[in-house]
């Protein structure tokens, strides 16, 4: 990498920098507004808060880490572990699916009115 | 005998060795941190009302600080390798310092936090919010005082490697930046899930 390069990607630290801190104050101002749609769609915040928090970490790994060229090698090792990671998290959610509305099963959380999911 | 590969590129995977074993180290990291991700999404879905009743308060404000300060802390960081990549010593030196001063200081402002909680009785064994967020944030917490061992012997005695092999010394703040980079990366995610939503 050149003098020259570097000197460009400096710039972007701060742009990102700039980028992040606003984000920040972004997704502390949006946890204070109510984002439910309808009683039914309760998950409205969560939604808010996690796309902008996968932007800051997408800029993070894209920018800081140099993932946005990066080799293929470590594209390989990343994308595995993507992949085991939903896999390994999809077997107890849907085993937890499974169970909803099975009134029959003994361990099934006890449902509360008024409470959510 | 010469660990290969330290600076020269590895022709089949086009890397250096260390870079290599950082990114296989980070994958084994993202499952550790996935995994407590999803007791934390189990936990979350299987209460009936969450957090759960009579649970500690979290201070906003302060965790908002400490994103600032671990976020300012990894630019500091990527600013001290492209020093080095552009020679200049000096201002590696002055941008590992202040990533160092910014580690210290989010480690201050958390130690304020716990205090707080403990000193009402709010322990791990409180419920399980409380359980899955002492174990979430410690966790991160012992990642943040690994990250300064490292940091701070390439900025003390192990920067002597600079004026030896420089090339070689570059490489390593890139690997221990990827890992730093790394950690601000879970608290991005830890913030918002824990004290926000």
């Amino acid at each position: 990498m050149s003098h020259d390069d570097i000197q460009h990607h400096v710039k972007t630290y701060v742009k990102v920098f700039i980028a992040l801190m606003f984000l920040t104050l972004l997704t502390v101002g949006a946890s204070y507004i109510d984002f439910d749609i309808s009683p039914q769609f309760r998950s409205g915040a969560i939604f808010v808060g996690l796309a902008i928090a996968s932007f800051k970490g997408y800029m993070v790994a894209s920018e800081f880490m140099h993932l946005n060229n990066e080799k293929k090698m470590i594209y390989w090792v990343l994308g595995l572990t993507v992949f085991f990671f939903i896999f390994c998290l999809s077997i107890p959610v849907l085993w937890e699916a499974n169970l909803m509305g099975d009134t029959n099963f003994e361990q099934s959380p006890p449902k509360i009115e008024g409470g959510h999911h | 005998m010469q660990i290969p590969y330290n600076e020269e590129l590895r022709p089949d995977t086009g890397l250096y060795n260390a870079k290599l074993g950082i990114w296989i180290f980070l994958a084994s990291e993202i499952m550790l941190f996935g995994g407590l991700f999803s007791a934390y999404i189990m936990l979350r879905v299987g209460a009936p009302v969450w957090p759960p009743l009579g649970t500690a308060q979290l201070n906003i404000p302060m965790a908002t600080f400490n994103t600032v300060v671990l976020i300012t802390s990894s630019v500091t960081m990527v600013m001290a390798w492209a020093s080095l990549k552009m020679n200049n010593f000096g201002k590696f030196k002055m941008y590992m310092g202040l990533t160092l001063l910014f580690s210290a200081m989010f480690l201050v402002v958390k130690y304020f936090e716990y205090s707080a909680k403990l000193s009402h009785g709010f322990t791990p064994a409180h419920d399980t919010f409380l359980a899955i967020y002492y174990t979430m944030t410690g966790l991160h917490v012992i990642h943040i005082i690994a990250g300064m061992i490292v940091n701070g012997y390439l900025w003390m005695p192990g920067s002597k490697m600079w004026k030896s092999n420089p090339e070689r010394f570059t490489n390593r703040i890139e690997v221990a930046g990827l890992y730093w980079h790394f950690v601000d990366l879970v608290w991005i995610f830890l913030f918002p899930s824990l004290y926000l939503l």
